[in-house]
């Protein structure tokens, strides 16, 4: 098995300006310390009609009352002024800026737990996973985690509604590949939204996703956790 | 009615609102069906689970201001978004930590 840059079609070389744009890692970054409140804060206001940042004051109050720490609101505010900078791009554009701040943020989040961010450390983006005698996936993994002890590859949505059987599939037949060479292949899906809501979409899915962890966004502290 | 119990119930018609604009995409009628059996009941029984805590004012005008946002979605798409999104909203304006149902939704 071996990792491998993907090659850049037109879209890709597009979304690649989007992921490069300091909002997605100033927001990703204000994410990887934020309360599960904090994160549906930025759901919320990153999929909103309207942009006012009042608006999600009042939506909000336990992170903008008057009771509110200063130091926590503070933060919220930060957070809100994000995410309401991605929900000001448009509507076009507002699902691949989430997209690439689900990435940004796996991969931050994971930088935290190896202690490297380089961009030549384990922790790497859009790339392919190679095994001997298997034609290559079509598409890349979002995040990856290449570690010769225990490599993990990452796919990243923003909805539990992004999940899909051609994702899960991709991540089982990764980890499988991997095992058919003796190695131990972690998969993982990272959703932006209710782990509720995704294990009811994945309720309804027959791929099969045994081996597949679940990182909502409940859970997404996590990531930076080493593990067992 | 007390005013928390009006406010729960206006959640809910908000939520069915958003559900019926939801449907209209028919790839996703099972999932949006889904959504709404496993998060209707947790906002029907927000007004229940504080019959001893009555939702503070800012908690009440929060819940309206979401009933307003959410009421201005025209794109079914968003609609189902925000099925997933609205319940957590309205659990964390009712002083909660934005799971419905109990622990076992964290």
């Amino acid at each position: 098995m071996r990792f491998q840059d993907a090659a850049r079609d037109g879209r890709a070389i597009v979304y690649a300006g989007i992921q490069a744009d300091p909002l997605v890692a100033r927001l990703a970054a204000l994410l990887v310390g934020a309360t599960v409140a904090e994160r549906w804060l930025a759901r919320a206001a990153m999929n909103g009609e309207r942009t006012e940042a009042d608006v999600w004051r009042r939506i909000f109050p336990t992170l903008f009352g008057d009771d509110t720490a200063a130091e926590r609101r503070d933060r919220a505010e930060q957070l809100l002024e994000a995410s309401l900078a991605v929900a000001n791009r448009g509507e076009a554009a507002r699902s691949s800026y989430r997209g690439a701040v689900v990435e940004e943020l796996t991969a931050q989040l994971l930088a935290a737990r190896t202690g490297s961010a380089a961009p030549d450390g384990p922790v790497r983006r859009e790339r392919r996973v190679l095994f001997d005698g298997v034609a290559a996936e079509i598409h890349p993994y979002d995040v990856t985690l290449e570690s010769d002890a225990r490599p993990e590859v990452y796919d990243c949505k923003w909805g539990a509604r992004g999940i899909n059987a051609d994702v899960l599939n991709q991540l089982d037949d990764a980890r499988a590949h991997a095992a058919e060479e003796d190695l131990s292949l972690d998969v993982a899906l990272v959703v932006f939204d209710a782990r509720r809501s995704c294990e009811i979409r994945l309720d309804r899915s027959t791929a099969n996703r045994a081996g597949t962890r679940l990182v909502a966004l409940e859970d997404l502290a996590t990531l930076a956790e080493r593990r067992r | 009615m007390n005013d928390t119990d009006q406010i729960a119930q206006r959640a809910a018609e908000a939520y069915e609102a958003l559900a019926d604009l939801a449907e209209s995409v028919d790839d996703e009628w099972q999932y949006v069906t889904d959504l709404v059996d496993a998060y209707m009941p947790g906002i029907q029984a927000l007004a229940d689970s504080h019959q001893d805590r009555p939702l503070t004012p800012e908690g009440a005008a929060a819940v309206d201001e979401l009933i307003a946002e959410v009421g201005l979605i025209t794109d079914p798409h968003k609609a189902i978004d925000w099925l997933s999104t609205f319940p957590h909203v309205v659990a964390l304006a009712f002083g909660g930590d934005g799971a419905l149902g109990g622990p076992a939704d964290l």
